[in-house]
């Protein structure tokens, strides 16, 4: 038997995925593959299904229908979840632990040695600005703080897919900026970002974006590309233009 | 002050009320299990004490006594000689023996008789409830003769003395209490406070499984419990001299299997609960039943019939009775094997319906 070379398996594959709660259809037979070492867009207003899409590949929630395949291993992807990074939308932090004992628990749990974690977390602290304040409760630091190192935790063992939702709010322009471009040196060495958003004018400086509109996937492909089809200037136009167009109505 | 604002803060509170049925249950069940829980225990009364008798007694005397011991206080039940009556109190099967020698009714007209009464001194409500009614027994049958006057009721304590005082008996409940409030407590805040702000579903996106998360969670607490078993037993010991007979390391191995299936309880009702405010509700649920029903200040022969199947099936019951085993009776661990039983199969059934409810909640 032919083993496929790992370099070319997608982050993420998933087909005719579904998934409703109660009466709402969160995800609609979602479709989507996910490229390796490009930074990925899902977009779309709240409610559109972006967080439930995530849940299902990282094995918090459970599909009605449909596969998903994450860094080549099927739906819940146990074998490789230490291999994903994921921050979730809230702060998701332990208030009541300093920063870098919040980097050393995630870094325990998904297997690193000790002196790894000290070396990654100086790194990663760094990069998002808090290496002054690692000692400090992270109940005394601000939203933005707290985001910065829910951040810090995701991206600590280096993992090959970061699944960010919503890693920008709250975050001030400058580091925003800071972020977006590390995120692009990730992406240089093979990594694969994955960000949800509902910033339109954030999502443009994805390699690859997915417009999702009440669980059904409106768009997927560069964003110029989608700009072109849609003949508009900008993401948030062509959103609108396919939501028109989709018949599902507005949010 | 504006009354309009103060009116405003008071429908938002009942509104809120008005939303969280549980909590309304809560308010108005809670006391109601209270009254009923404290009208039903608190009576005092002991009743259907498991008593032995051996009546070697060749004249009527000693039948008459008997037939005088009416209420319920005592269940009279006869055994084959003074050693088997003995060893059945011995064993924990009953709390008393009353042992009726050949020559009592000879004895007692000659004015000198004698009853001998073993006893399990652990408890002394149940000493002082069968002392009281033999005495009430046998001023009820010989009154008239003056034969009361000349019978002594002998004790002989095969547990504990005369000189175990009301604290003895209910010092090992409480240190269990005290291990069950802090452990309950503490658990019962824990998986409340990982939902809160999306951190279980952070700790369940790595390769942590449920069933780690709680040991992991119970072994922590579990440190806090032997730290707070410690001070307990040591406050107990020191400045209370409470009597300890049993082995002391034992005791504090039923405290620490007590305490993780506590632990387990408190995160199964903890994911079970949408905010801290329902949380904390379940800790008087856990404690008052543990508190009232379970033979901690009074004997379970305290309480109502109706209510022991309720006693027999909360585990503080095993846990105090094997502390009060332990710690009055100087039992080893084989003599309490049934309680050991039912703690161990407490901590497996909790801490795996904890890692399962746990699981749900992410």
């Amino acid at each position: 038997m032919v083993r496929p070379d790992p370099s070319r398996i997608p982050a993420i594959v998933c087909k005719e995925l579904s998934k409703s709660f109660g009466r709402v259809r969160a995800l609609d037979r979602l479709s989507l593959l996910v490229p390796k070492g490009v930074t990925f867009g899902l977009l779309g207003p709240n409610g559109a299904g972006k967080t439930t899409s995530i849940r299902i590949w990282i094995g918090l929630t459970a599909a009605d229908a449909g596969t998903a395949y994450v860094l080549g291993k099927r739906v819940p992807p146990r074998a490789v979840l230490p291999r994903i990074g994921y921050m979730p939308q809230e702060a998701a932090v332990y208030g009541d632990l300093t920063v870098e004992e919040n980097l050393s628990l995630f870094g325990r749990l998904v297997g690193m040695d000790e002196g790894s974690i000290d070396r990654r977390a100086d790194d990663v602290l760094k990069l998002v600005e808090l290496d002054a304040r690692r000692d400090d409760l992270v109940s005394t630091l601000s939203g933005g703080m707290k985001r910065r190192t829910s951040l810090a935790i995701a991206f600590l063992h280096d993992p090959d897919l970061l699944l960010l939702d919503e890693p920008t709010v709250g975050v001030d322009p400058e580091l925003r900026d800071v972020f977006w471009r590390f995120f692009a040196t990730l992406t240089s060495r093979g990594k694969t970002v994955l960000i949800t958003t509902h910033y339109m004018e954030e999502a443009a400086r994805c390699n690859e974006v997915a417009l999702l509109h009440h669980g059904l996937l409106l768009a997927h492909g560069p964003p110029d590309r989608i700009k072109d089809r849609t003949h508009t200037g900008n993401l948030d136009d062509a959103f609108l233009a396919l939501v028109r167009g989709s018949g599902v109505g507005p949010s | 002050m504006s009354v309009l604002r103060i009116l405003a803060i008071t429908r938002k509170s009942l509104a809120q009320f008005r939303h969280d049925k549980r909590t309304l249950g809560f308010v108005v069940g809670m006391p109601l299990f209270m009254v009923l829980a404290f009208g039903y225990t608190f009576g005092g009364q002991v009743h259907e004490v498991r008593t032995l008798v051996a009546n070697d007694d060749m004249g009527p005397f000693a039948d008459r006594l008997l037939a005088n011991v009416t209420g319920d206080t005592l269940a009279l039940v006869p055994a084959e000689d003074e050693a088997a009556a003995r060893e059945e109190v011995r064993a924990g099967r009953a709390w008393a023996a009353l042992v009726f020698p050949s020559t009592f009714s000879q004895d007692l007209s000659a004015r000198q008789a004698s009853l001998r009464v073993f006893l399990d001194g652990s408890s002394p409500t149940i000493v002082a409830a069968v002392l009281g009614t033999v005495r009430a027994a046998a001023e009820a049958a010989f009154a008239g003769a003056g034969g009361a006057a000349a019978l002594s009721v002998e004790a002989d304590y095969v547990y504990g003395s005369s000189d175990t005082r009301f604290i003895d008996s209910f010092a090992p409940g409480v240190v269990a209490l005290a291990v069950l409030m802090v452990t309950t407590v503490f658990s019962v805040i824990i998986i409340v406070r990982e939902k809160s702000g999306g951190m279980l579903e952070r700790l369940f996106s790595t390769p942590l499984r449920p069933g780690e998360l709680v040991v992991g969670h119970a072994s922590a607490l579990a440190v806090v419990a032997c730290l707070q078993s410690l001070v307990v037993l040591g406050a107990a010991l020191l400045l209370f001299q409470v009597q300890v007979v049993g082995s002391l390391p034992l005791a504090f191995g039923i405290l620490l299997l007590f305490a993780v299936g506590n632990q387990g309880l408190g995160m199964m009702l903890s994911a079970a609960a949408r905010n801290e405010l329902q949380a904390v509700q379940f800790i008087p649920l856990v404690l008052f039943p543990s508190l009232l029903l379970t033979g901690v200040f009074f004997p379970l022969e305290a309480i109502p019939g109706g209510l022991r199947p309720v006693a027999y099936a909360i585990p503080m019951t095993y846990a105090n009775d094997a502390l009060k085993s332990i710690m009055l009776r100087g039992w080893g661990a084989f003599d309490v094997a049934l309680d050991l039983a039912v703690l161990l199969v407490y901590d497996a059934i909790m801490l795996l319906g904890a890692a399962i409810f746990v699981r749900r909640q992410a």
